[in-house]
């Protein structure tokens, strides 16, 4: 089989090119006509708006976590710490308690991630047995003003909702 | 010493000190808009004043506000710490200093007294640039010195070689100009260059030295480590250079010590080569002759232009998204009504003007005030063309720098020394 | 009146900058306090209404000459420890004085015996760069020229060091 062999013409090597002042022109003649063109009229800016405008999430974004629910409103969780094992920078913090409803052993008592700690790998998702904690809630923007706000609890985990319908994450795969 | 001496005096004093003050804010939001707009991105428009965003120029106090409330912190390892001080205050004051001797107007005569319009009015004119510039780089260095860190030093290393290297190109394209304009007294070269050339081209240093003044701007980039001269902050590969360990107002003082400098090299370049003061086809003499055709000339043309801008402003000033009630909209519209107002106020002064005006006193300072807002539109221009060529190009290389400096600039400026002196000596 | 006062402050400050060059140990101080020696003297031209010289104070020796000695020091990164040990300094200091001083009375004397006048400014192109060129490029042109040619050995002689050195690496 013989290579496909593609000389590229080598640029930059024309006297004019070695004067430098003409390129320089050229380039600023580009730059400015960008310039000109989003000063008369700025709507041509290439920019979302973004605190009023918000980006579209597609489902499989990894946005903040959540922890889902059975259809009776009961914790998927088993507390098997597969999560907390895996994750990379060791941000959840599991502590398991006794289940009476009988789905298992085990429940979460609490279930805290450190936000602030957290690289959004999905490490935990990928690793949870139960399908219990997912990161499609669509939330890309987590911001507070204090330390203590960023740790998010088993209440918080529960309650968000999901950023997409059912399917269309079961469509987008992971 | 008269009332009016003294008034002029000031006045003369204040337009040195606080014109590059307030330049300072206008080339802050200069920067950050026009690198949006060249970038195709909108730059800072959110911050306001109960709703008035004066088209991005609040986020100037803002960004005061916060350099005056941050911590100012000398870091423990510094040893000398007057120094350590001293450094951006050096970079700062010689920046001020260095504009004393640009004039920005043709000389005053009031009452059978002469006013030179510049700062300080002595007519050492370009050496006083010369030997003021040459303190700025102290403060680069010191800062890099004394801040005890191995960036702060690399950044002054190629910040001081830097300036040295470049100075000399400068200094040797400054040598041809002043053949040609047989003086180095900066007033003087503005009025050399009110004469016309060939009967029709303003005699600016530009038409008069095509190769001086491409030499002067290369090294007047250099000189105030601007893009693409600005290796002795590289951020990508010594994170800032020598304002590494600097925070707070110090900080500050450099930033705005590095604008001051843009503002004044731009200065610099138009008095010598864009025609300082002098507005194109109409030297002093005529404007103050004939100041009634052209202060109705004037009063035909700020209406049209004001109606212009509104519209423009109109278009572009409201929120680019849905948006109930935009109040954008409202701020175009109390926008518009100052600009009426003004428009209408300078229309009335001009009104007086051409109905009580008698004798030459207010003539010339109408035409005073004309090619002082003529030098500072140039000016403006000049500075954009920085801010245009730092969104444009990028930065290089350090052998790169130097080799352009001393095997290109350099040479270069001793064939056009050659040539103009050939020239000059031919013609006389 | 004023110019005494200015006279005096920047007498005071060019003494005062020398004495740091000698007195203080590290090199940046040295070098900072004999700027300073530099800018009063320029700070003297300018009260002689010597305007070049004033200019040329600044931009040459001020500007020029000590930022590149700025620029050595900083390169060479001078340590406390990397400073020679002068510990007897104080003894050549003595010395020094010792030996001086005969000479400073006499010099002191000598500027008492010197009839005192009135200096005058000599037209309004004294000093001026354009004074200053007249008479150089008119009267004083062989010895600029002479001047000029001993800057320029200088200048070959750097290159050719600096050629030879490269050679050798
Ligand atoms: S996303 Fe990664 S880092 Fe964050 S909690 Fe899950 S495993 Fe840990
Ligand atoms: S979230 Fe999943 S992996 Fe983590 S403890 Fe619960 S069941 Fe186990």
């Amino acid at each position: 089989m013989s290579a496909k062999v593609k000389t590229i013409e080598r640029k930059g090597r024309t006297f004019l090119e070695h004067l430098y002042l003409v390129e320089v022109f050229k380039g600023m003649a580009v730059t400015f006509g960008h310039f000109f063109r989003n000063l008369m009229d700025n709507r041509r800016l290439y920019v979302r708006h973004y605190p009023e405008v918000k980006p579209e999430i597609p489902a499989r974004w990894r946005g903040r976590h959540r922890l889902t629910t059975h259809e009776d409103g009961t914790v998927k969780c088993v507390a098997c710490f597969m999560c907390q094992t895996n994750c990379p920078s060791n941000c959840i913090m599991i502590e398991a308690g006794e289940r009476t409803d009988g789905r298992s052993e085990k429940l979460p008592v609490r279930f805290d991630i450190d936000l602030l700690e957290c690289i959004y790998c999905g490490y935990c998702v990928e690793a949870c047995p139960m399908d219990a904690i997912r990161m499609d809630t669509g939330i890309f923007s987590v911001t507070s003003y204090d330390r203590e706000s960023m740790m998010i609890g088993l209440e918080d985990l529960l309650t968000t909702p999901a950023g997409c319908s059912e399917e269309e994450y079961q469509k987008g795969g992971c | 010493m008269s009332a009016l001496d003294i008034l002029l005096v000031i006045l003369r004093i204040a337009f040195g000190a606080f014109v590059p003050l307030s330049f300072v804010a206008v080339l802050v939001w200069m920067e950050r808009r026009g690198a949006g707009y060249f970038q195709d991105r909108s730059g800072p428009n959110r911050c306001n004043v109960l709703g008035f965003r004066a088209g991005g120029l609040i986020q100037n106090i803002a960004d005061a506000v916060k350099l005056i409330f941050k911590e100012d912190i000398v870091p423990g390892h510094i040893k000398h710490k007057l120094y350590f001080i001293l450094a951006p205050t050096l970079v700062f004051i010689t920046a001020i200093l260095s504009f004393a001797m640009v004039p920005f107007a043709d000389t005053l005569v009031l009452n059978g007294k002469e006013y030179i319009m510049q700062a300080i009015p002595a007519d050492l004119g370009i050496l006083w640039f010369l030997a003021v510039v040459g303190f700025g780089v102290y403060g680069i260095i010191l800062a890099g010195w004394s801040s005890h860190n191995k960036y702060g030093v690399l950044g002054g290393l190629r910040a001081a070689a830097q300036v040295i290297s470049y100075e000399i190109p400068m200094g040797l394209a400054l040598v041809s100009l002043l053949t040609i304009y047989s003086t180095v007294n900066l007033s003087e070269m503005a009025r050399f260059q009110g004469q016309l050339l060939f009967g029709f081209i303003p005699m600016w240093g530009v038409f008069l030295q095509p190769l001086g003044v491409i030499i002067f701007i290369v090294a007047a980039f250099a000189e105030t480590n601007r893009t693409p001269f600005d290796l002795a902050e590289g951020e990508s590969e010594i994170v800032a250079g020598f304002h590494v360990e600097y925070s707070s107002m110090k900080f500050a003082l450099f930033f705005m010590g590095e604008y001051v400098a843009m503002f004044v090299s731009s200065a610099l370049i138009v008095t010598l080569y864009f025609g300082s003061y002098q507005i194109p086809w109409f030297s002093t003499e005529t404007l103050v002759n004939h100041s009634k055709p052209v202060v109705f000339l004037l009063m035909l043309a700020m209406p049209v232009a004001a109606y212009f801008f509104n519209i423009w402003m109109k278009k572009n000033n409201r929120s680019q998204y849905e948006r109930p009630n935009d109040p954008r909209v409202f701020e175009a519209q109390v926008y518009a009504a100052v600009i009426w107002s003004i428009v209408i106020f300078i229309e009335i002064i001009f009104l007086g003007f051409l109905i009580f005006s008698s004798g030459a006193g207010g003539a010339r300072i109408l035409v005073a005030l004309l090619q002082i807002a003529c030098f500072l539109f140039k000016t403006f221009l000049m500075c954009f063309v920085y801010i245009w060529v730092r969104w444009t190009l990028p930065r290089f290389r350090y052998d790169q720098l130097q080799r352009l400096g001393w095997q290109r600039l350099l040479p270069l400026a001793l064939l056009n020394i050659f040539i103009t002196s050939a020239v000059v000596v031919s013609l006389a | 009146m004023v110019s005494t006062i200015l006279f005096s402050a920047f007498a005071v400050l060019a003494v005062a900058g020398a004495a740091g060059l000698v007195l203080l140990r590290h090199p940046m101080n040295g070098a900072m306090s004999f700027i300073m020696t530099l800018i009063a003297l320029a700070g003297l031209f300018a009260l002689l209404s010597a305007k070049l010289i004033f200019a040329i104070q600044l931009i040459v020796y001020a500007g020029a000459i000590m930022s590149l000695i700025l620029f050595i020091i900083m390169f060479l990164n001078i340590g406390e420890k990397d400073l020679p040990d002068e510990s007897n300094r104080w003894f050549y200091f003595g010395g020094g004085a010792v030996v001086i001083a005969p000479l400073a009375i006499f010099l002191l004397k000598v500027v008492n015996k010197l009839p005192s006048c009135e200096a005058t400014i000599v037209g309004d192109s004294f000093g001026s760069v354009k004074g200053v060129g007249m008479v150089l490029f008119t009267e004083w042109l062989l010895p600029f020229e002479i001047v000029s040619i001993l800057l320029l050995v200088a200048l070959v002689g750097a290159v050719v060091l600096a050629g030879k050195r490269e050679g050798k690496l």
